[in-house]
Order: structure tokens, then C-alpha cells, then sequence
């Protein structure tokens, strides 16, 4: 699988083997990632030090385990980090052997491992020594014990029984200090999600988040799946995502199968991403406009929005896009006609949407609203490793379009557009940004796309255990997908990574001070997905 | 204000500009459309979503915009179950979230009818079998409506609810 090559001279990984020459174990690299495996016990200390040191400023971008059995009785553990100074991976691993279940936790260090820490420990049943919360997350409370879903010795299609448990919500206590419990079920047409408040008098002292009520073990029906069957799953992990997710999965296949994608296929995929943005972020600013009652630009974004997904539908034959990522490349021919089509029918759009921004841009109470609105600082933003448009409203300069290319971006200059305050109006501005970025790289895109087949075919099959790690920037931010190989073409691990599962916490930070009115306001602001969140 | 004005005048109506689709009256048994006599002319929904892919929420929430506009048929949605006619349910059950569409189904007033929306929600779809998934809807409440679909188009949503108001005296319901 991993072409080691002795003479790396990454700076990074020359940087770690002069502090922690020690802890390694072995050095590696896959397709350019450099991987460092380490031992277990020194785990902790050199996340540690990737995360804060000023050469390095690594942020957790994704922490997955693999349960390696029946071949072999072991549990990898794997941490991606981006490194900040050189907008450039690092991979650190670690191994848990025969009956050993204890892992150090990286959280006290690296926030953002909070999250992906728990979730490991309810599907796998490792645990995270020194975590500082060993709460059940993915798990509810009537979930049997010992019900660890992605160990290989759980059956995918096992019938849970039913137990007794309670959760504890975190309390303040005093005077006056009132708790405000909130879902699952909310009162627009909106997933389910539980969010418990704390309030003295208006503003909110303290928000927690519990989510996973759509846990529908997509990561275990994966394995169920041969490697090139998993399309229809990928686009189903949230409709809202149908391209940015069966594209990341279908990344991360052909790296597996060496397929190298017909460039037209890739400029395709490029334009449905950006058309899958386009109708995500005018349905969101209409629906931020909305959350503050002003209710004319909601329904002007709607409209369009709507324009959209018929255009959709009449290209594709599917409002949401789907079918038209495959592995190897798309299903669908675009005619010139049809590309001309897209780019007159974009143009008309943008007219429209300008005079609804300028619009929006006059609204003085508007503006009161969403300014210091739900404010989510630069050093919490980077703490979490939250990223997409929520990142880029708080100061973090990361757009993988730009940074790791994939599809056809690599012919094409992103403009990032980038705030550092932070509020909802950040947020918004952002989108605001996007919209027009996306339709001048789909003109862009039109006079750029060259002619040619637009599916390619396997060059070669995959060992077992090989496995491949992909990466697209979806409407709402960085999408990580990390399929390996099992035998016969079936997929031992997959694991699926929304940006949502990271933006999600951060909010509990982004509402303190704000009064509950202006919850769903904020809530909208990030329009996190519960689905590809809870997986 | 001038302006905001001008946008409205020059965008004109734009409500019911979209492709037409075939007829879903065969979506409808006798059964539920004699249920659904009492909301023949006003029908609030309260949506309950069970562990769907997102996708079937979107397209409720498309109802509501300028173009589908449901409200011109007398369907609003309701922001509780207890102000509702009629639960619509999309995804599968899942284990975590069975509870909670029980007890929306109890909180919701008699009369009521129950509209599985979706293919998760009618057979589970591409989560069937899986551990965390408790079954399709009428496995945990009575349906009396199935809408299939991966997502179903808002339009085919429309002509389900409206097929569901064929009186059988009558003929089809006026639209407007």
C-alpha cells in the first residue's frame, strides 16, 4: 500500500523525529501523507505538540479507529491533522494489541478530539483513559451495555434490545438559573436534535448539545457494501451534501482501484459541487432572513433556491443530484447546449439575487439583528478545528478547493472569501461571497471544459487492508472519507466525517451571552447537518 | 420600501411554476379518504422526522415557499403536534428516535391521520436492517397515507394531499 520513501524531507516530520525520536516506531507515508506510528503511551504529548507548536499549528481533522479483526487482533487508532503553516497533512498512529481496550485521551491537549474520543468508545468499546467527559454520545441510554457497533464481532443487522439508563445533562446551579429543554422534536420543518439551555433571566449561560437521534449505523451498512456499490449510501449520508459526500467517497474508491478520473469527469464534478453550493447557500441566506422575521428576502432566496433544484432535476433528473457520481467518474454527458443553458440561466439568477442583496444591504434593522449576533471567536473556532463557512466567518483561512485541489480545481483560482468576526452576519457574508464565487467559476468552468470520455475503468484491484483517504470541501465545509479495503472487494472500514460532527460543538460556545430567542437564528447561521452528523 | 416593492412587482407571481407530474390518486385507499373527511377544506401537518437523509425535509420545506405554496390549498404546518391534523413522517425509525415518534403520535388530537413519507419511511430504504433502525413507520403507529420517493418531488406531494381530498360525492376538490 504505503510507498515508504527513506529520503522524506518533510520539514514536519523532521521536526517530530528531532523532539520524539523515541516514540516513533516507524515512518511512512501514503500518497504523499507522511504517517508517523507511534507508541501508545506517548500519543498524547506529541498531539500535544503538533497542535501548539508555532512551526506546525496542527488542527485535529480527523480521528478514526479500525478494529483489524478477524485477521489480526488489533485496534489502529489514527489522528489526521492539518498543519496551519503549511496547509498540509500529518497522520499519527498508534496500535491497541490483543486484549488491550485503553487508549490515552488527546482531548485535555487537542480539543477538538472530544467528540471523535466518545464516539470511538461507544463503537468500539476502547476507552479513552484521562477524557474529562466519558458520556455515552452515539449511544443513548436504553442501549444495552457492552453494544459496541463497529467491532467486528457485532452483526450489522442485530436486534438491540431494550435497557434502562439516564443521561445527565450538565447542571448550573443557583439562583434564578432556570433550564430550558428543547427537542428532539423542534417546531419548524427541521431534523431532530436535543438542546438543553441554562438561562438566568435572558441570556444563555449555558448550552449542550446531545444529538445522535438519526444514528442509522451508516458506517457499519458501509461495510456491508462491495467498494464500488457504496454510491448510494455516500449520497444518502445527507441529502442536503448528495455531491460533496458520494464525490468524497468516490475519491477515496478510485484511490484504492488507481482510476485515474477523465478530466472532463472532472470538470462535471466540479460544476454540480458548486451547483449543490449554489442551492444550499441562497436557500440559507433566505432562511437566516427569515429566522428575523423578514420574511420578503426568505421568500425571494426561496425562489431561487428553487430555480435551482429544477434545474437540477432537469439536467439529472434528481432535485438533489443524484446518480451522477460513480466510481471512475459521472453518469452524464452535458451537451453544449445544455452548458449554455446553465451558464444563461446562472447569469439571470445573479441579476436577480443582486437586487434582493442590495436589498438586504439596506435593511438597517436587518443588519442590528445580525451583527455581534451569536459571535464565535477566532481562538474558540481554532480550538474546535471548526472549519467551512463557519470557519472562514471567524478568521480560519482554510478552503480545501484552494489548499488540496480535487476534481478540476486545480485548474481553477479560488477567490476564499474570509471574515474574522464571526457573527451570524460574517456567516452570512460569506455565503454571500460564495454564491457569486460559484457562479463565476461554473462560467469559468464552461469555457474551460475540454471534451472527452467521461467514465474510466479499474487498473488494478486492492489488497485487503489497503486503504485510502479522501477529501472535498462540500457547501458547508471540509468532507473526509476513509475507505480500506476488505477481502474480496467488500469494505472493511468506512469512516464518513461531516463537517457538521465538528461544527456541532462549537455552537454551544457561539450562543453564550445571546438570549434563546436568537438561537435559531444562530443555529441557522451555522445550518449544521443532524443527519450527517448522527450518522 | 420603493424598492423592495419594484422586486415584488417586476418578479411577479411565480407560484405554480413547476413541472406537473402524473396523478397520485392511486396513492390514496377509500379508507383514508373517508379519514380525511373532516380536513377536506383546512389540513395542518406537523412533520416528524425519524432518522431520515435530510433530503424528504427539504422538499417539505419547499412547500412552503412562493412556488409550491401550499397554503393555497388550506395546508399549514403546525409547530406542535398537538395543533395538528395529521402527522407526516419521513425516515426510518430509528432506535434512538422511537420514543419520540410515539409519543408525537399520542400528543397529536384525535382525528388524525398518519402520512409516511418517503421510501425509509414506507420500507426503510437503504438503512434496512441496520441495528440502530427499529423498522418502518407502520411497524411503531398506524399509517393510513404512504407517499414513496427518494425524495418525493414537492409536486408529488401536493397531488398525494390533494388526491387524499377527492370527496367521493363531489369529484375533485376546487383549488381554489
Amino acid at each position: 500500500m504505503s510507498t515508504i520513501d527513506p529520503n522524506s524531507s518533510d520539514p514536519a516530520v523532521e521536526a517530530l523525529q528531532a523532539a520524539f525520536g523515541a516514540a516513533i516506531i516507524k515512518r511512512d507515508s501514503l500518497r504523499g501523507i507522511p504517517i508517523l506510528t507511534l507508541k501508545k503511551d506517548d500519543v498524547p504529548v506529541v498531539a500535544h505538540y503538533v497542535h501548539t507548536h508555532p512551526s506546525l499549528r496542527g488542527t485535529l481533522s480527523l480521528l478514526w479507529a479500525v478494529d483489524h479483526r478477524p485477521h489480526e487482533a488489533r485496534y489502529g487508532l489514527f489522528y489526521l491533522f492539518t498543519l496551519t503553516e503549511h496547509r498540509d497533512w500529518l497522520l499519527l498512529s498508534t496500535e491497541l494489541r490483543d486484549d488491550d481496550r485503553l487508549f490515552h485521551s488527546i482531548t485535555p491537549h487537542v480539543h477538538a478530539a472530544q467528540w471523535y474520543e466518545r464516539e470511538i468508545r461507544d463503537m468500539f468499546g476502547l476507552i479513552p483513559k484521562g477524557h474529562p467527559d466519558l458520556r455515552r454520545l452515539v449511544r443513548h441510554e436504553h442501549w444495552p451495555k457492552s453494544t459496541h457497533p463497529l467491532k467486528k464481532d457485532f452483526q450489522w443487522d442485530t436486534v438491540l434490545k431494550r435497557a434502562q439508563g439516564e443521561y445527565t445533562f450538565r447542571h448550573i446551579e443557583g439562583e434564578g438559573v432556570f433550564e430550558v429543554p428543547v427537542g428532539p422534536i423542534h417546531a419548524g420543518i427541521i431534523e431532530p436534535g436535543h438542546f438543553r439551555f441554562s438561562v438566568a433571566g435572558e441570556p444563555i449561560m449555558q448550552l449542550e448539545v446531545r444529538h445522535f437521534w438519526k444514528h442509522r449505523g451508516v458506517e457499519k451498512l458501509f461495510e456491508q457494501q462491495h467498494m464500488t456499490a457504496g454510491v448510494p449510501l455516500a449520497e444518502r449520508v445527507s441529502a442536503d451534501t448528495t455531491i460533496g459526500h458520494s464525490l468524497a467517497y468516490c475519491q477515496a474508491v478510485e484511490d484504492l482501484f488507481d482510476i485515474d478520473v477523465p478530466i472532463r469527469a472532472r470538470y462535471l464534478r466540479t460544476l454540480f459541487l458548486e451547483l449543490e453550493r449554489l442551492h444550499n447557500h441562497l436557500g440559507d441566506v433566505g432562511a437566516i432572513c427569515n429566522d428575523t422575521a423578514y420574511v420578503v428576502a426568505h421568500s425571494h432566496c426561496g425562489r431561487l433556491k428553487e430555480r435551482i433544484m429544477q434545474l437540477n432535476d432537469r439536467l439529472t433528473g434528481s432535485r438533489f443530484l443524484r446518480g451522477v457520481n460513480r466510481v471512475g467518474g459521472v453518469a452524464l454527458q452535458l451537451t453544449a447546449e445544455q452548458m449554455s443553458g446553465i451558464v444563461e440561466e446562472l447569469n439571470d439568477i445573479e441579476r436577480d439575487f443582486s437586487e434582493i442583496e442590495r436589498i438586504l444591504s439596506a435593511n438597517a434593522s436587518l443588519t442590528d439583528r445580525l451583527e455581534t449576533t451569536g459571535v464565535l471567536s477566532e481562538r474558540i473556532a481554532w480550538d474546535h478545528g471548526v472549519m467551512g463557512v463557519v470557519g472562514r466567518a471567524s478568521g480560519i483561512d482554510r478552503d480545501l478547493r484552494r489548499d488540496r485541489p480535487f476534481a478540476a480545481y486545480d485548474q481553477l483560482s479560488i477567490k476564499v472569501s474570509l471574515y474574522r468576526y464571526g457573527d451570524v452576519r460574517a456567516r452570512m457574508r460569506v455565503r454571500l461571497d460564495e454564491i457569486h464565487e460559484s457562479i463565476r467559476l461554473i462560467r469559468v468552468i464552461r469555457t474551460q471544459m475540454p471534451s472527452g470520455p467521461i467514465m474510466a475503468d479499474p487498473t488494478r484491484t486492492p489488497q485487503s487492508s489497503e486503504w485510502a483517504l479522501s477529501a472535498v470541501e462540500g457547501w458547508r465545509g471540509e468532507i473526509l472519507y476513509m475507505v480500506m479495503a476488505g477481502q474480496e472487494g467488500q469494505i472493511h472500514r468506512c469512516k464518513v466525517r461531516d463537517p457538521s460532527f465538528v461544527n456541532w460543538p462549537a455552537i454551544q460556545w457561539a450562543v453564550i451571552g445571546n438570549i434563546i430567542p436568537d438561537f435559531p437564528l444562530i443555529n441557522k447561521s451555522f445550518n449544521l447537518s443532524y443527519a450527517g452528523n448522527d450518522l | 420600501m420603493f424598492r423592495i416593492i419594484k422586486k415584488s412587482l417586476k418578479t411577479r407571481v411565480v407560484t405554480g411554476q413547476y413541472p406537473k407530474t402524473e396523478s397520485a390518486s392511486r396513492l390514496v385507499s377509500p379508507e383514508a379518504a373517508h379519514k380525511m373527511k373532516p380536513f377536506q377544506h383546512s389540513l395542518t401537518i406537523r412533520e416528524v422526522d425519524t432518522g431520515s437523509c435530510n433530503g424528504c425535509e427539504m422538499e417539505m420545506n419547499a412547500l412552503t415557499n412562493s412556488v409550491y405554496d401550499v397554503e393555497r390549498f388550506g395546508i399549514h404546518i403546525a409547530a406542535s403536534p398537538r395543533h395538528a391534523d395529521a402527522l407526516v413522517v419521513t425516515g426510518p425509525v430509528t432506535v434512538n428516535m422511537e420514543r419520540a415518534l410515539k409519543d408525537a403520535y399520542k400528543a397529536t388530537p384525535d382525528p388524525k391521520m398518519v402520512i409516511a413519507l418517503g421510501d425509509c419511511a414506507l420500507n426503510c430504504g437503504v438503512y434496512k436492517g441496520s441495528y440502530a433502525v427499529a423498522g418502518p413507520v407502520d411497524r411503531h403507529i398506524p399509517v393510513d397515507v404512504r407517499i414513496p420517493g427518494c425524495p418525493p418531488r414537492p409536486a408529488e406531494i401536493i397531488d398525494a394531499l390533494q388526491a387524499l381530498r377527492l370527496d367521493e360525492n363531489r369529484g375533485p376538490q376546487s383549488l381554489f
